[in-house]
């Protein structure tokens, strides 16, 4: 439901810069609320963005970026607050009931039936320019609980399968192993289980056989750079045909 | 030129990454975008300076904001446009475009009379928008580019265009309705 009178004409004036700061806000408090309305203007932002494609291309230099950089750097992304809680005493018990962790080679037997699943996954997926595949799966379990794809850009992402639970003030962060002489190394931390880049471009290339895996964590991070909680899921890249 | 959906997977992508903290990504949005977003914001800010103090900001609310973005809707760039014209019309309404003297080491100032046929005229001819713009009566047709892509406020173009506040207003809104009409 929209609250205004004529949201065509407040829409007009929210995408044609006439409101003042005040309506400004108030409009997007709507927006942030009315499914209808936000539909409205993401419409109108892609109609109208033909006219911003006839602005001039200025050259944007490299000393633009760097103030970029210093002004991401001083105000650093937001970890991003858990989205819901979990009562404490039921990931207790979950964790309780999880059998020890074993090799990632224990998974070896269900391997094959889990990249069957990873293909069905992967050819839903618009890209065929997967290059490395590594499903992570909780030890024990007999499905799948997240994907890592690494396309031959060299980009890589998350995608998980199942539900995690994650309790408040907790967050899940994804690890990578290049390697073992350095120790694991963060990739990102994410609020529950969504899909998420994975900021692997500072390391070396990922080769089959490099260890991904998610942790339980506090809400901004493991404080000490490794992983300090719980592993939830882990697994090791396969090379995608 | 490249297809619209790549486009959309390349932005998409790269969003993705930024949420999880990849800044190699967010610079190749700067790469892909930045020279397109500065010159939007020229246009409404007129002072090369304040262009750049627009994209600067709106690229770091992109790297804050990116995890909200939803990857489904694949409009990445309109959300990130969406996000320099409201910075660049922020910096507008706070009057800063006015009150600072023109920078004498020669910060570009854009011309002074945008020529709202022109910019019609660079939108591709098979454009639906082009077609329904062509089809709004001229005077029209020039307050709502004029409002869209300099920022110009009812008053300015009230004064542009020689006629009441009040018309003016109501001159963009039904443009904007009758637009509506014809996109469909």
């Amino acid at each position: 439901m929209t609250v205004f009178d004529d949201p065509d004409a407040a829409a007009a004036d929210y995408l044609f810069g006439q409101m003042n700061e005040a309506e400004t806000l108030a409009f997007e408090d709507v927006l942030a609320r009315d499914a209808a309305l936000a539909a409205l203007v993401r419409r109108w932002r892609g109609v109208l963005g033909e006219l911003d494609l006839t602005a001039p291309e200025l050259p944007a230099d490299d000393a633009l970026w760097q103030r970029i950089v210093a002004a991401t750097a001083a105000a650093p992304q937001p970890r991003p607050a858990p989205a819901r809680a979990a009562p404490r005493g039921w990931l207790a018990g979950l964790w309780d009931s999880l059998p020890v962790w074993r090799g990632v080679g224990a998974a070896g037997a269900l391997a094959s039936a889990l990249l069957a699943v990873a293909s069905v996954t992967l050819l839903q997926r618009p890209a065929s320019d997967v290059r490395l595949v590594a499903v992570l799966v909780a030890d024990g379990a007999t499905t799948p609980g997240a994907l890592v794809e690494i396309g031959s850009d060299g980009r890589a992402r998350l995608l998980p399968l199942a539900e995690i639970p994650v309790p408040e003030g907790r967050a899940l962060e994804v690890w990578t192993l290049p390697d073992p002489t350095t120790g694991p190394v963060s990739i990102g931390l994410i609020d529950r289980a969504r899909q998420t880049g994975l900021a692997v471009g500072d390391l070396p290339p990922p080769t089959a056989g490099q260890l991904f895996e998610i942790t339980l964590e506090p809400a901004t991070g493991s404080p000490t750079g490794r992983p300090t909680g719980p592993i939830i899921y882990k697994g090791l890249t396969t090379e995608a045909l | 030129m490249t297809d619209a959906s790549d486009d959309d997977r390349f932005h998409a992508d790269a969003l993705l990454a930024c949420a999880g903290g990849d800044r190699a990504a967010l610079r190749a949005l700067y790469d892909r975008e930045a020279s397109r977003m500065l010159g939007i914001a020229l246009r409404i800010l007129r002072r090369r300076d304040l262009a750049e103090e627009a994209v600067q900001d709106a690229f770091v609310q992109i790297w804050r904001k990116a995890a909200s973005f939803d990857t489904a809707r694949g409009d990445g760039r309109a959300w990130m446009f969406a996000i320099v014209r409201n910075r660049a019309l922020n910096i507008l309404r706070d009057g800063r475009r006015e009150d600072l003297l023109p920078d004498p080491m020669g910060s570009e100032i854009a011309d002074d009379a945008p020529d709202p046929e022109a910019i019609v005229s660079r939108l591709s001819d098979t454009s639906r928008l082009r077609r329904c713009l062509e089809g709004l009566e001229p005077r029209r047709r020039a307050g709502l580019v004029l409002a869209y892509t300099h920022g110009l406020s009812h008053g300015e173009i009230a004064a542009r265009l020689a006629v009441p506040l009040g018309t003016a207003k109501s001159w963009i809104r039904r443009a904007f309705l009758s637009l509506r009409e014809c996109m469909g």
